[in-house]
This record gives structure tokens, C-alpha cells and sequence, in this order.
């Protein structure tokens, strides 16, 4: 194992986290107002469909991650109206969103583009380095500069948020009505104006994190591109305790237990394939066996919000 | 209001379910075909209508498309109808086969020896539908219950011959790279008909030439992971990669293309299968052909004169099923005509003798 091995590693568990941090920060925005969103896989593809044809139809990749944002908002407002104001099962909506937005896009694909029509490609966003005209073998130099600006963006918004739910009175509010609503409603807090801006940012966030996949990483779109990448998501947030910062630790480890697995096969010799990619899976479940035990999540998690109920 | 309109988002939701939980579904009749009259003039009146169902998407660039073209091809000589069910899960691979059978089609189309297990039970359970398995086992047919079940086996190893030849001929570092969606019959096939092709070129060209570990991306959709391989291959010192995986392969184009642009020279090759893809991709230098096309219009024939089932038809470049696509200009003149001798070897029966 040599140490072009280890930094074009290092490289792709970035590369492969990056989606994976989307997709989790958007959970954990539900999570913490209290709705348990498994539905995130669906909203990702569908964001993934939308910023591929809107990326392919205006030339432009940032339009596309737009529209991706944009169309897993509108997606999302069928969970949260469900969930919010007819008080339905969190998780039932959920599956249906993951099984109806990827039928769904798959469906408007083949419309647009007819079955067994020619292989589509987009181009991709420009990196950091490309638009400074800088090229390098540097690690560092392509570490650091050779992203484009959604890594930036992913990275950001992990900052962000652990000192928007850590230090400012918005965001304590915002915790609140995950925890216990009923309490913060006594405080004079829209539970359901937070509920509703939490599934504004879930959406736009998990159509970010789709549309990431077909304007930043693969030129092509293709039906199940997302990949499980919604329930590990899922796991992401149990496995990063709830913390935008515990949340960007498990993407990193998730992304490089997938990099590490793929690695580990091109150098195999000899041992069976199925070996490695087994690995990002027994360390999920190794992890949230260990961690898993202490209950750390919001207390209000699942429950819907009845005003009136006693 | 708020109970009528939870009752209209039940029903749709419901509605969803029923329609699109086995996967993606279309269906239509193929292009001008139809109501078309067959071609061979052996039509009964009747409309015939055949059904293909697959795990990857019909427009993933690769295998899904081809065999769909190649579905669309034949109906459209022979008249047929045509539906598709594609990218569904492993899990429901018998229930889509089924839905097709409760709807009357005359014949089940499944490209790829996974579907085997499925065919074999749908076959038992619907007597009289045909079931065409395109890389089916050889003894799959013998298998099946009511002698519905026909194998079109296309030979693997000369698919593996084919690319493997042009990335003996095409590699300058002596490694070349393939890449495997699933672990299946087909697949270890092609790479082992790929691996010994490209050694046994590289002793005939006096150079020592070795393919890595064939890696499996264990689905046919995730094109990062055809991205990640190709990267991680190229590290290797890959320089030709070849596979079956779809639209992983199609991933694993684009990094060559990354890879290719970033060193400022097409120096990293791919060649792709199984329809001539010369053009998709800068990299692509040749294609491995199968005519999938007329292996379905055989079956299609076999229906209509009440004759299908219970033989595996082999396809091999003898026959015409399998060729060697257009070689691009990246290919020398010399390699080319070298390329195409050794083809003559394959043809007449003479390679690695």
C-alpha cells in the first residue's frame, strides 16, 4: 500500500461522501423538527433527473442543481403536508415518496428522451482548479482546489449548521419542537411554520444532494443512480448522533469504507470480491451497535403534532 | 375537506404502488410494427407480442439499450408488438415476468443469465408462452418443465476474444482492465476469453501483457462506481478496459474521457459491447457486436410456426451473431490489419491453436 494509494483514497471517499453529506444534513434538518424522513432516496432522484435536464437543456450545471432543489421542495410538500397538518405515519410517506419520485422520474425520462434512445451526457460543473487554470499533482492542490463548488457548499453548510442548531436562539427554537412541541408552541413557536421550513430544507437539500450526482460527479443519468445512498443517509444520522458535526464524520467514514472497498478489489488477487464489499456495511452495523445504545435523538422524532391533544 | 383530500393522497399513493413497485414500465407497439403485417408473410391474423424485462435501464448507453433495440429490430421485421419492464430488482424479476404472461404476451424476452431461476418457474407455472433467454446456460432448456424455454447463448468466450485481441494490440503498458456488473456464468466467460485473448497477443507481439482482477460492481445502475473502478484501475496502470456492466461501463468511459483530457492525449482505451458504440466516447476504440437482433427474430419465427423451445441456439462469429464493430482511427493501420487477421483466426477456427 503505497502512498499514491492512500491519497487517491483519501480523494475518493471525498468525491463519495459528498452527496452522502446533502442527503444527511437534509435528514437531520427533518429529524430535528421532529419528522423521521425515509423518503430521502426518492426525493434524490428525482433532484438527480431534474438537474440533469435542466443542466442539459440550458448548458448550465448550477441551474440544474436549482432545479434539482426546487423539484425536491415540491416533492416534499406532499410528505410534509401528509405528516403535518393530516398527521399521517412518518414512515408510510416516506416509502411512498421512495417509490413513487423515482417512478416518477424515470417515467418523465423515458417521455423525454423515448426508450432505447442514444446515451445522454451533460457536462460537468467546473472544479475550483479549473477555474483558476490550475493543475497540479499536488494532493493538497487537488484536495483542496480540485472540487467544485458544491463540495465547498456541502462543507459550508455542515459549519453552518452546527452553529445554527448550537448558538443562536432560531435554532435552539428550531430543536425545540423536535424534542418536545407541545412546549415550544408554549413559548409562543410556529410548530408548524418550523415543520414546514424543515421540509423545505429536507427537500432542497436531498434534491441537492441528487442533482450533485448528475452535474458534478457522472455525466449521464441513469434509473437507481442514487444508489442506496438515501438510508445510508438514514444511518448517518444515528451513526453522527444528531450533530452536524458527528453527521460529517459518518458521511466521511461511510465514503471511505465504499472507496476503500472498490480499492481493495482492483488489488485483491485472489480473494473473493464480496469480501470488500461487504465492509462499509458490517462497519454500519458494528458502529450503531457500539454507538447506537444511547438514545440521543429528538425526543419528538416520529410523533405527530396535534395542537389540540392533550 | 382535510379527510377528502387524505383520501385522494391515499389513492394516489396507492395508485403509485400498484403501478410502479416492480419497476419501470413501458409498453407500445415498435416503431411502424404492430399492426404491421410480418415481414416473411407467415402472418395468421394474428398479432403477436413479445415482453422484455431487464434490470438495468433501456437507455443506460450499454447492454439494456442493445438488447432493447435489438427487441425493437426484430418486432419490427416480424410485425410483433412490444413492452418492456426494466430496471427492476432482483425481488421482482418472476412478478414482472408474470404480469407479462397474465396480459397474453406470446413471448418473454430476458437478456441476461440471471433471470434463469425466474424463467425456469414462470415457464412451469404458463405452458404455452415462450420464454427466450438470452445467455442462458446451455442446459437451461432441458431444464425447463413444459420445453417453452429456448437459450440464445451467445459464446462468451469469443465476446471475450474479440475485445481482448484489440486490447492486446492496443496496450502499451501490458495491462488491460475489465469490468463485471454481476458475478454470472456469461460474464466469467467473457473474461476469461478476454484475459487469455490479450496474453496470448501480447506473446505474439513480443510483449508481456496481464489483466488485473476482474472487480464487480454488484449492480448494473451505479455509474460512479464504473468511475471509481476505472480510477482506481488506471492508478494500476490499466490503459484498456473492457466489461459487462452496463451502465457502469458507461461511468467508467467518463473517467477514461476525464483522463484521457486531463493528460492532454486519448491514451487510455475502452472498448465496449454489445452493440457498436464507436463515437459515444472518445476512448471507446472498438465494439464486441452481437446481434441480438436476429437471435430474437429466431425465436419470434420459432413462435409463429409453433416450433420454439427446448434448444439453445449459440451464437458465435461463424454464424454472424457475433463481430468486431468499427475500429477507430486511434487504432494504427497496422494494428488494424493485425486486428482483423486475428479475427480471421477466430472465423476459421485456427486462433490460439
Amino acid at each position: 500500500m503505497d502512498s499514491a494509494f492512500i491519497t487517491n483514497l483519501i480523494l475518493a471517499s471525498v468525491r463519495m461522501a459528498t452527496p452522502l453529506i446533502f442527503l444527511s444534513l437534509a435528514e437531520l434538518y427533518s429529524q430535528r423538527a421532529g419528522l423521521v424522513h425515509i423518503g430521502l432516496e426518492g426525493l434524490a432522484a428525482i433532484g438527480s433527473l431534474a438537474g440533469f435536464l435542466v443542466s442539459l437543456i440550458t448548458g448550465n450545471p448550477l441551474l440544474g442543481v436549482l432545479a434539482g432543489a426546487a423539484v425536491g421542495i415540491l416533492v416534499n410538500m406532499i410528505y410534509a403536508y401528509a405528516t403535518i397538518n393530516l398527521c399521517a405515519e412518518q414512515i408510510v410517506y416516506g416509502m411512498a415518496i421512495n417509490i413513487f419520485a423515482p417512478a416518477l422520474a424515470a417515467f418523465i425520462y423515458r417521455v423525454y428522451f423515448g426508450a432505447g434512445s442514444e446515451l445522454v451526457q451533460v457536462g460537468l460543473m467546473t472544479t475550483l482548479s479549473g477555474l483558476l487554470g490550475i493543475a497540479s499533482d499536488n494532493f493538497l492542490v487537488r484536495l483542496l482546489l480540485d472540487q467544485t463548488p458544491m463540495v465547498y457548499l456541502a462543507y459550508s453548510l455542515v459549519i453552518f449548521t452546527a452553529v445554527y442548531f448550537n448558538k443562536t436562539k432560531s435554532g435552539l427554537n428550531y430543536k425545540a419542537v423536535g424534542e418536545y412541541p407541545k412546549a415550544a408552541a408554549t413559548l409562543g413557536i410556529s410548530v408548524v411554520g418550523v415543520k414546514y421550513a424543515a421540509s423545505v430544507i429536507c427537500g432542497a437539500l436531498a434534491g441537492i444532494g441528487g442533482a450533485y450526482l448528475t452535474t458534478c460527479y457522472s455525466t449521464t443519468y441513469t434509473d437507481g443512480n442514487v444508489a442506496g445512498r438515501g438510508f445510508i443517509a438514514l444511518a448517518a444520522v444515528i451513526f453522527g448522533r444528531w450533530s452536524a458535526g458527528g453527521v460529517l464524520l459518518a458521511c466521511l467514514f461511510f465514503g471511505f469504507c465504499d472507496a476503500l472497498q472498490i480499492r481493495l478489489q482492483v488489488g485483491s488477487y485472489g480473494i473473493p470480491y464480496q469480501f470488500f464489499q461487504m465492509i462499509p456495511y458490517i462497519a454500519t452495523v458494528v458502529v450503531l451497535t457500539v454507538i447506537g445504545m444511547k438514545k440521543a435523538g429528538p425526543k419528538g422524532v416520529g410523533k405527530p403534532y396535534l395542537r389540540e391533544e392533550r | 375537506m382535510k379527510k377528502i383530500f387524505a383520501l385522494i393522497l391515499t389513492l394516489a399513493m396507492v395508485l403509485s404502488l400498484a403501478a410502479c413497485g416492480g419497476g419501470n414500465s413501458g409498453s407500445g407497439t415498435s416503431g411502424d410494427g404492430g399492426s404491421t403485417p410480418p415481414a416473411d408473410g407467415s402472418g395468421d391474423g394474428k398479432t403477436y407480442k413479445v415482453a422484455m424485462i431487464c434490470d438495468s435501464s433501456v437507455s443506460d448507453g450499454g447492454w439494456g439499450m442493445a438488447c432493447y433495440n435489438a427487441m425493437i429490430d426484430a418486432a419490427a421485421k416480424y410485425g410483433w408488438e412490444t413492452a418492456y419492464s426494466d430496471s427492476i430488482a432482483q425481488s421482482a424479476y418472476y412478478e414482472s415476468i408474470v404480469s407479462f404472461c397474465d396480459l397474453d404476451y406470446d413471448l418473454i424476452y430476458a437478456p441476461g443469465n440471471q433471470y434463469t431461476d425466474a424463467i425456469l418457474q414462470a415457464a412451469e407455472e404458463y405452458p404455452d408462452i415462450a420464454f427466450a433467454l438470452l445467455n442462458g446456460g446451455a442446459d437451461t432448456p432441458a431444464k425447463a418443465a413444459n420445453a417453452n424455454v429456448t437459450s440464445l447463448l451467445p459464446d462468451a468466450q469469443q465476446v471475450g476474444w474479440i475485445a481482448g485481441i484489440l486490447a492486446g494490440l492496443m496496450t502499451e503498458t501490458g495491462k488491460v482492465a475489465f469490468i463485471g456488473g454481476m458475478e454470472i456464468d456469461t460474464t466469467k466467460g467473457k473474461y476469461a476469453g478476454f484475459v487469455e485473448s490479450a496474453e496470448y497477443i501480447g506473446q505474439q507481439e513480443g510483449k508481456t501483457v496481464e489483466a488485473l482482477d476482474v472487480v464487480y460492481s454488484g449492480d448494473f445502475s451505479a455509474s460512479d462506481k464504473g468511475i471509481e473502478f476505472a480510477k482506481a484501475m488506471m492508478d494500476q496502470g490499466a490503459d484498456v478496459f473492457f466489461g459487462d456492466a452496463s451502465a457502469v461501463d458507461s461511468g467508467a468511459r467518463q473517467a477514461i474521457d476525464e483522463a484521457n483530457a486531463a493528460a492532454g492525449s486519448v491514451k487510455v482505451y475502452d472498448i465496449a459491447q454489445p452493440g457498436d458504440f464507436l463515437g459515444q466516447n472518445e476512448c471507446i476504440i472498438g465494439s464486441q457486436v452481437t446481434d441480438n437482433s436476429g437471435l430474437v427474430g429466431l425465436c419470434m419465427e420459432a413462435v409463429e410456426n409453433g416450433t420454439f423451445g427446448g434448444e439453445t441456439i449459440f451464437g458465435t462469429m461463424q454464424n454472424g451473431v457475433l463481430s468486431a464493430g468499427a475500429v477507430s482511427d486511434l487504432v494504427p493501420a497496422d494494428k488494424q490489419e493485425k486486428y482483423q487477421s486475428y479475427l480471421d483466426q477466430v472465423m476459421d477456427g485456427t486462433f490460439m491453436q
